[in-house]
């Protein structure tokens, strides 16, 4: 009769571990290094809870495109990875996500600052969690600069001096630089960290939240970005689209040292430093900075948040993952660094005292957070602000406009997509 | 028995019309409703009356630019695929040692060409350092800016379209099979040369064939889509930007469906045009059998 009593005791507490156990999605884009370690990072935080995990994982690319149709559609995975510009487009009033402070028993939210907090939060709702802070910084190969007896660049100037030398002493297919970027997008950053430095403003006045800059102030910012294309020191926008739609770190140039360096996210250090070449390595430098720079004008933001479904049919078990991946050891050790330095309070310290963030990635993060620059409007990063600023800054590269309309039209096209806000 | 034989077949065709229904018909119908209102994909559609095609007549540059790179693609695409398809198809037609291996291997790149992977096989082929411009260098020439020049991508682009000819080959070189041979045997004996018989026999005998895969390569081409997403992304310049592309941006990167919605209309309305011009215009050019005047 014990005996009896006991199995059905045990087939009852199995039958009752098994309807807690759960099927979830996960979403999120990378590169290689940051697929590889979500995935052992939801083995190991699924066998911890009890949970299977399905990943589903792409490039940059498109993954935008993904997930609002996913969130149009109500297929949305239950986790999902969501830039931080894309929560006022997707949840401007807070309904698009999950609440996380429903889930605050499950999720230790007092590993972040309010302020962080504060930031994935929309319209009173806490939208995501902030992964990470991130902000553009400078990369160099080392390798490159030693082999042309260069040494890696403080300022604009020592940068624009190196070109000539890399072409002399390496051939005219060495940069020291790249700064167009797939579609652009590098070139509107390296245009707007030049205005930036000039003018101690952000692309857009929070106050009036229309452009901050004049038309001649961003004239001088894109003739600037001209400038280290006439001097060699970066390709032209016509040679980087002759490579077809393919991104830096793709290309047999950037692995091989011929162009050796880039201004990039500082969490995005090993999708850029991985694929080089051995005896290659990549180095973060301090911001560069122009003559007379009134600002470092760093572009510093919330790099990436975890956010879950609304639509979940298990957000408890999805808030556990969550809080696994970013505030228990198995996921923190498996995530490492994939995804630049934590911004959980006891991830940081654990992979600190590890020893499991790479000292490069650290001393980006460093220079990132300790460089002085405006508050970064979360417009800068809208569609169509973007669109603008870069089909315009092409018109001018293939010489269809001048650096004085180009400004003009930018500021029109911004201020006209602001208006709607 | 009747009645039960109806209702078989009806079965028989019902996933086909569900899916028509579902996958079809309903989108096709609620893009026109979405058409004419302000639509972001996560919230309701608010009513907007023709406000979304006021602007693409009046304002839309890019709609304007893409357009016209679209009506030039299909201009280009079209005609080189059919008289290419065609040529091959001629040539397959005869009896040559190995035919069926011929015959199979121009199809495959049909097969493969419309996927993702041939069109990143195509951005490494006519990258500035990829295998076409290795051989011109080889050759003593210079190289070609494929992706980077405006005026290079669309042909690029276009090249790749015509690449995959094989479904249209097989269509021709079935009606150059059918062709009555006597025809060709009482031509020859009238003493008509190779380039008479394919213009008064062969080509004639085939024009309800021609008509079929224009409007089919017509239909097709408007709707290309993954060449320039994954080689060009659209550019440089807009000049490779497609208005399927400019579709699917205004749809998922803008969050903007309803004037998305507004694009595919017109893309539809000008499709059915031209359909319909080629409709009115194969009465004085398509003969069928039996008709009179063939």
């Amino acid at each position: 009769m014990k005996k009896t009593a006991t199995a059905l005791a045990t087939i009852l507490l199995l039958g009752a571990g098994a309807a807690q156990a759960a099927d979830l999605r996960m979403s999120w884009w990378g590169g290689d290094s940051r697929h590889i370690a979500t995935q052992e990072a939801l083995k190991a935080c699924g066998e911890k809870h009890g949970h299977t995990i399905q990943p589903e994982f792409t490039g940059w690319t498109g993954h935008q495109e993904k997930v609002t149709t996913q969130l149009a559609g109500g297929t949305e995975a239950d986790i999902m990875q969501i830039n931080w510009p894309w929560l006022p487009l997707l949840s401007l009033d807070g309904s698009g996500f999950a609440d996380l402070r429903e889930y605050s028993d499950t999720i230790d939210l007092g590993q972040w600052p309010e302020e962080q907090l504060e930031s994935g939060t929309m319209n009173g709702k806490l939208n995501g969690l902030p992964i990470s802070t991130t902000g553009r910084v400078f990369f160099f190969n080392k390798a490159s600069f030693e082999k042309a007896g260069v040494p890696l660049p403080a300022t604009w100037d020592d940068l624009i001096s190196a070109a000539s030398v890399f072409k002399e002493k390496l051939g005219e297919d060495y940069f020291p630089f790249d700064a167009t970027g797939q579609n652009g997008l590098t070139a509107v950053l390296v245009v707007s960290l030049a205005t930036t430095q000039m003018t101690g403003k952000d692309l857009i006045d929070p106050a009036t939240n229309t452009v901050a800059w004049s038309a001649e102030e961003l004239q001088k910012g894109i003739e600037f970005h001209q400038s280290l294309v006439d001097q060699g020191v970066i390709r032209s926008w016509k040679t980087v689209a002759g490579g077809g739609n393919v991104e830096l770190f793709e290309l047999p140039a950037w692995s091989d040292g011929r162009i050796a360096g880039s201004y990039e996210w500082d969490s995005t250090y090993s999708k850029f430093n991985d694929p080089l070449e051995e005896g290659q390595e990549l180095v973060p430098v301090k911001l560069l900075t122009i003559h007379d720079a009134v600002t470092e004008g760093v572009y510093r933001k919330p790099s990436m948040v975890f956010s879950i479904s609304k639509n979940s049919k298990n957000p408890e078990a999805a808030a556990q993952i969550v809080n696994c991946l970013l505030n228990e050891p198995e996921g923190i050790q498996a995530l490492g660094d994939s995804r630049g330095i934590p911004a959980s309070r006891i991830a940081s310290e654990t992979l600190a005292d590890s020893g499991a963030i790479n000292p490069q990635l650290l001393e980006a993060n460093r220079i990132v957070m300790e460089a002085k620059g405006p508050t970064v409007s979360p417009f800068n990063e809208h569609p169509e602000v973007r669109e603008i600023f870069q089909d315009t800054l092409e018109a001018h590269a293939y010489g269809q406009i001048s650096a004085a309309d180009a400004s003009v039209e930018i500021i029109e096209g911004v201020n006209g997509v602001l208006e709607k806000f | 028995m009747g009645g039960d034989s109806r209702y078989l077949g009806l079965a028989y065709v019902a996933p086909y019309i569900a899916g028509l229904l579902i996958f079809t018909a309903i989108p096709f119908i609620a893009s026109f409703y979405l058409s004419f209102t302000d639509y972001d994909l996560l919230s309701k559609p608010r009513w907007s009356g023709l406000d979304n095609y006021t602007e693409l007549f009046t304002r839309d540059r890019t709609f304007r630019k893409s357009l016209r790179v679209t009506l030039l693609y299909v201009l280009l695409t079209v005609p080189l695929k059919l008289v290419f398809a065609l040529f091959i198809a001629y040539i397959l037609n005869y009896r040559l040692k190995f035919i069926n291996f011929f015959r199979t291997a121009y199809y495959v790149p049909s097969i493969l060409g419309g996927s993702i992977a041939v069109a990143v096989l195509w951005r490494y082929i006519f990258a500035d350092s990829g295998l076409v411009n290795m051989v011109i260098t080889a050759l003593g020439g210079e190289p070609v800016n494929w992706f980077g020049d405006p005026d290079n991508a669309l042909f690029t682009i276009t090249l790749l379209r015509l690449w995959q000819f094989g479904s249209a080959m097989v269509i021709f070189l079935a009606a150059l099979q059918s062709i009555d041979k006597t025809l060709y045997e009482a031509a020859a004996i009238d003493g008509a040369g190779k380039w008479h018989t394919f213009v008064y026999i062969t080509l004639p005998l085939i024009t309800p064939v021609i008509f079929f895969n224009l409007i089919m390569q017509m239909v097709q081409a408007f709707q290309e889509f993954n060449g320039p997403y994954v080689i060009t992304q659209g550019g440089p310049l807009k000049s490779t930007y497609l208005l399927p592309l400019y579709i699917y941006e205004e749809a998922f990167k803008k969050f903007d469906m309803g004037y998305a919605s507004a694009i595919a209309w017109v893309l539809f309305a000008i499709i059915m045009v031209l359909t319909l011009i080629a409709f009115w215009s194969s009465r004085h050019w398509v003969y069928y059998a039996g008709d009179k005047r063939s």
